[in-house]
């Protein structure tokens, strides 16, 4: 079908807190070279272009863009960087596919959070220069602030957003790349010290080193490449209020902007009717909740209630971050979304072991990039055999 | 597949040094301008694209998330792309995508640089450009590649300062007659450019564009939008990007190879055979002189080492054959690194549509080229536009309607288009200026040096050094890496070298990073090291600067083993062979 897209690739590598030894680029050689393996390419002979995602600051490298072509085979290539999250690499990957400049695209993205060692001055730096910074306020406060404003709009108990924390870690028990697994009840996440009251320390996702690297074909190539294609049903992206003064605390209506232009290419009306499996943003467990709601996968105020009762589960699997998210996986900062995207690829290709949910065809993976910013991204894939749309 | 895509609307800031406003306010006044220039207003647009190179410069982390709701992002999608210097030019390739690909119908595509918040001088915010691990440790300054290009450049086709120094008259020359310039000086000489400081030679101080702030934002529509919009949209026909290997000093630095991989790219897309015929006007970049010359010849538009003889021969002047950088480029109109890139792109707009007024070059001209560079000299991207839709090839005749050369048929550029003042301050006066907010960055790193780089930094300890042996490509590289980037194959086996080698390129820095005068100068040259496949940067010492060459044969001096660390400084300096 003309237009349509698929992951025909996908490869990770580490996902630790600490992956001691090797340095970013072989991180992402390794990554890439398990995704090349995967979808059967030469990235010197099959691929069009690349597009990584990263952050000069994080990295610790002034215009770091120039630091990623030789690992990932992209020497002399068509090669972009993004400041954003891997899904805007996507929505990128599928716009220049569709535009007829490349059949084939990888998509890259990673964190190698143990290089920073003051992860709060690189987040400082993202306040507002003038009127924020000088005020000293972390990071996790802005949680904090976001958390209660939730909790008292929405009228749920603290104990719901406990109750993510614990699902998501224990869940991850079952994913073998996990680096924040835990057997975790809502009562130890309740019981442990806060970070910002009402956000406590393990509602929090911890850093992690690691990284996802996609390979994107267009249909025909696509067809060449697998025999079991995930198409990229829909793509959808939006920013959101980037002052602090301005923004919708408690909401996320840039991931409901994001969600609605997704869903409207994917033709889909009815979310909770066709989505079968969720990868949501979880880097702070309220925000989960609250990323459920905006997607259309529960009314507003309801996703607690509803993943309390059971209503996203299936067959005694997840249906939502069945992977673990990144309160269990680790967060992967710009890479975060790409790895929600991964497990939604391994859900659809029914590979994701002892987490499948059963009979997945649909999926969604969002992404929000987190405090202080507020940008967004959706994709819904498809499981299919050839046939998009 | 891909759909007629076209510019329909151009607006910009001033360009100067310390803006006032924040730049939030900058990529306003310049999407305000780009909006209003073609009578639409933010509802209009379906989504934005920014395009900003590094955080350093404005000292805020994930400064596209900052930068938005100034670039009139809020509620819509917004990206942020970053190719280095390349990235101005980029982000009307971002735009034209976004547009092509059918998900949008008006983009509006931004592109912002403030350095001079960067203190105590912007050079600050390169100094972690380089390699964190190889190079860093050195104390490399941004002057020192662009000084060990410009002498390989020159030395390899035997250039003549002089002619470089024209382009350099002439752009500024350009720039007087633009209304957002910084440096626009109509006076210039080549002598004055020949006796002006030298910072690090070759580079002399007039060889070097500005620190500046501003804005440039431009308008991006469909066909079917951009007919709505305007009766003289300009079509954007082919887009071209590439990116070379980071291992920059295993390149031979006298040909831009990824200039013109990007310019094939974009010309097969304009379906452009004869690029020196069938383009008319030419914006490529020009940081330095010497990069307008290396960038024509990178852009397929003159033989390679003939560029300078066009300079001469006046074919670069406005009036010329093949006029170049006619707004003034980057020497003269100012370089906000990604909003200058960017500017190029406007600049084509309103010369393709006879609206430069006092810049206008003559002979209606119906196709240009915008171009720009960066990363670790890396990048290249590169954007075709023309009066005719794409899918044309030869040179159209001129569409009806249009007017005679030189005539301002339109608005074109008005400035200063502002709100907020649009006037930059002194150093001084800034410093002073009891509301400059200061702030400092305080981050600290620890490196994984890696597998291969700390099997190179254990063999430095051991006073040897080590690379690796690509099999397939018979290559043995270094810097080391655990995999070759040409064939993608793993490398095999360490392989120990002798450690001497040949000066490929080297330049004599005077000054600091930020811009303080050395006592001594330092020599920091790019030795290609026998028995490998390319070269590594460090300095060189135990010569007089005069005495040292291209082709010079080198050896390392050695720390005492008692003082070595696996560090790259354990190699004190190189020194000229078989001497003291």
């Amino acid at each position: 079908m003309d237009g349509s897209v698929a992951v025909v690739g996908v490869g990770h590598a580490g996902f630790s807190p600490g992956v001691a030894g090797v340095s970013y680029k072989e991180l992402m050689h390794e990554a890439a070279r398990r995704a090349y393996a995967d979808a059967g390419v030469d990235p010197r002979r099959d691929v069009d272009s690349f597009v990584c995602v990263s952050e000069d600051l994080e990295e610790g490298t002034s215009i770091f863009d120039g630091y990623v072509p030789d690992q990932l085979g992209a020497v002399r290539r068509p090669v972009q960087t993004l400041a954003a999250d891997g899904l805007h690499a996507v929505a990128t990957a599928v716009m220049l596919i569709r535009s007829g400049l490349a059949r084939v695209v990888v998509v890259e993205g990673h964190r190698k959070a143990s290089d920073v060692r003051t992860l709060g001055r690189v987040e400082r730096f993202a306040l507002d220069p003038i009127w924020n910074r000088p005020l000293e306020v972390p990071v996790a406060a802005l949680a904090g602030l976001d958390m209660l404003r939730y909790l008292e709009r929405s009228g749920e108990p603290e104990e719901r957003c406990a109750l993510v924390a614990a699902r998501h870690r224990r869940a991850a028990l079952e994913n073998p790349r996990a680096a924040y697994a835990a057997d975790l009840t809502p009562e130890e996440v309740l019981e442990a010290p806060p970070l910002s009251w009402p956000l406590r320390s393990l509602e929090a996702a911890l850093p992690a080193d690691g990284a996802v690297v996609l390979v994107l074909a267009a249909a025909e190539r696509a067809a060449d490449l697998t025999d079991r294609p995930v198409w990229v049903a829909g793509v959808g992206w939006a920013n959101g209020a980037s002052s602090l003064e301005t923004r919708d605390w408690g909401r996320a209506t840039a991931v409901a902007r994001a969600a609605a232009m997704a869903y409207r290419q994917a033709g889909i009306e009815d979310p909770p009717a066709a989505v079968d499996v969720a990868e949501v943003d979880d880097a702070y467990a309220h925000r989960a909740l609250l990323h459920l709601e905006a997607l259309g996968l529960a009314p507003e105020g309801q996703a607690g209630a509803m993943l309390e009762a059971g209503r996203f589960d299936r067959d005694g699997a997840s249906r939502v971050n069945p992977s673990g998210g990144a309160l269990g996986e680790g967060h992967l900062g710009e890479g975060a979304g790409l790895a929600r995207l991964s497990a939604c690829v391994a859900q659809l290709r029914g590979e994701a072991g002892r987490a499948q949910v059963p009979g997945a065809r649909v999926a969604v993976a969002q992404s929000w990039r987190g405090f202080p910013s507020d940008s967004a991204a959706v994709a819904v894939l498809r499981a299919g055999e050839g046939v998009a749309g | 597949m891909s759909r007629p895509v076209a510019v329909v609307g151009a607006g910009m800031t001033r360009f100067v040094r310390r803006a006032l406003e924040t730049g939030k306010e900058l990529s306003w006044e310049a999407a305000r301008a780009a909006l209003g220039s073609c009578g639409l207003t933010l509802a209009d647009v379906d989504a934005v694209c920014l395009g900003s190179a590094p955080d350093a410069f404005d000292g805020v982390h994930r400064k596209g998330e900052y930068l938005a709701e100034g670039c009139g992002a809020y509620g819509k999608p917004f990206i942020r792309s970053f190719v280095g210097g390349g990235t101005g030019v980029f982000a009307a390739i971002q735009g034209w995508y976004t547009v092509a690909s059918g998900l949008a119908d008006v983009v509006l595509v931004v592109a912002e640089e403030k350095m001079s918040s960067c203190q105590p001088h912007p050079q600050g915010a390169f100094l972690t450009i380089f390699d964190n691990v190889l190079e860093r440790p050195l104390g490399p300054n941004l002057l020192w590649i662009f000084a060990l290009e410009m002498h390989r450049y020159m030395a390899a086709h035997g250039i003549e300062k002089r002619d470089v120094a024209l382009v350099a008259v002439k752009n500024k020359r350009n720039a007087a007659d633009h209304p957002a310039a910084q440096l626009g000086r109509a006076d210039l000489t080549v002598d004055d450019v020949l006796a002006s400081e030298v910072l690090a030679w070759p580079v002399q101080r007039l060889d070097v564009s500005p620190v500046s702030d501003g804005a440039v934002a431009v308008v991006m529509a469909s066909e079917e939008a951009a007919r709505r919009l305007t009766d003289r949209p300009v079509w954007v026909q082919g887009v071209g990007w590439n990116l070379d290997t980071a291992y920059w000093t295993n390149r031979d630095l006298v040909f831009p190879e990824y200039v013109a991989d990007a310019a094939r790219m974009a010309y097969a897309m304009a379906g452009l055979t004869e690029p020196r015929r069938q383009i008319h006007v030419v914006e490529p970049y020009d940081p330095f002189d010497y990069k307008e010359l290396h960038h024509l010849e990178g852009l397929l538009l003159f033989e390679r080492g003939k560029a300078p003889e066009a300079a001469r021969d006046g074919v670069l002047d406005r009036d010329g054959d093949l006029p170049s950088c006619p707004s003034g480029g980057l020497l003269g109109v100012g370089n906000p690194i990604a909003a200058a890139g960017l500017m190029k792109v406007a600049e084509l707009f309103w010369q393709l549509r006879g609206e430069a007024g006092a810049r206008q070059v003559p002979g209606n001209p119906e196709r240009g080229v915008a171009q720009a560079w960066g990363d670790l000299m890396q990048v290249g991207t590169v954007v075709v536009m023309g009066t005719e839709p794409p899918g044309g090839g030869g040179t159209a005749p001129a569409p009806p309607g249009r007017s005679p050369a030189g005539a301002v048929l339109g608005a074109g550029l008005r400035t200063p288009p502002l709100v907020t003042p649009g006037r930059g301050l002194s150093d001084e006066a800034f410093r002073t200026d009891p509301f400059a907010v200061d702030d400092e960055l305080g981050t600290a790193y620890a490196w994984d040096a890696g597998v291969a780089v700390g099997g190179f930094l254990r063999g430095l300890e051991e006073g040897r050094v080590l690379g690796r042996a690509c099999p397939s490509c018979d290559r043995v590289l270094v810097p080391p890496r655990m995999f070759c980037e040409r064939c993608f194959r793993p490398t095999t086996r360490w392989v120990e070298l002798p450690g001497t080698g040949v000066v490929q390129t080297f330049s004599i820095c005077h000054v600091s990073w930020d811009m303080r005068p050395l006592e001594e100068p330092e020599i920091p040259a790019v030795i290609a090291l026998d028995g490998s496949d390319g070269g590594l940067l460090h300095k060189l010492g135990g010569v007089r600067p005069e005495d040292v060459r291209i082709g010079m044969a080198v050896e390392p001096v050695w720390k005492p083993p008692a003082e070595r660390s696996g560090s790259v400084l354990d190699v004190v300096h190189f020194r000229p062979r078989g001497e003291a």
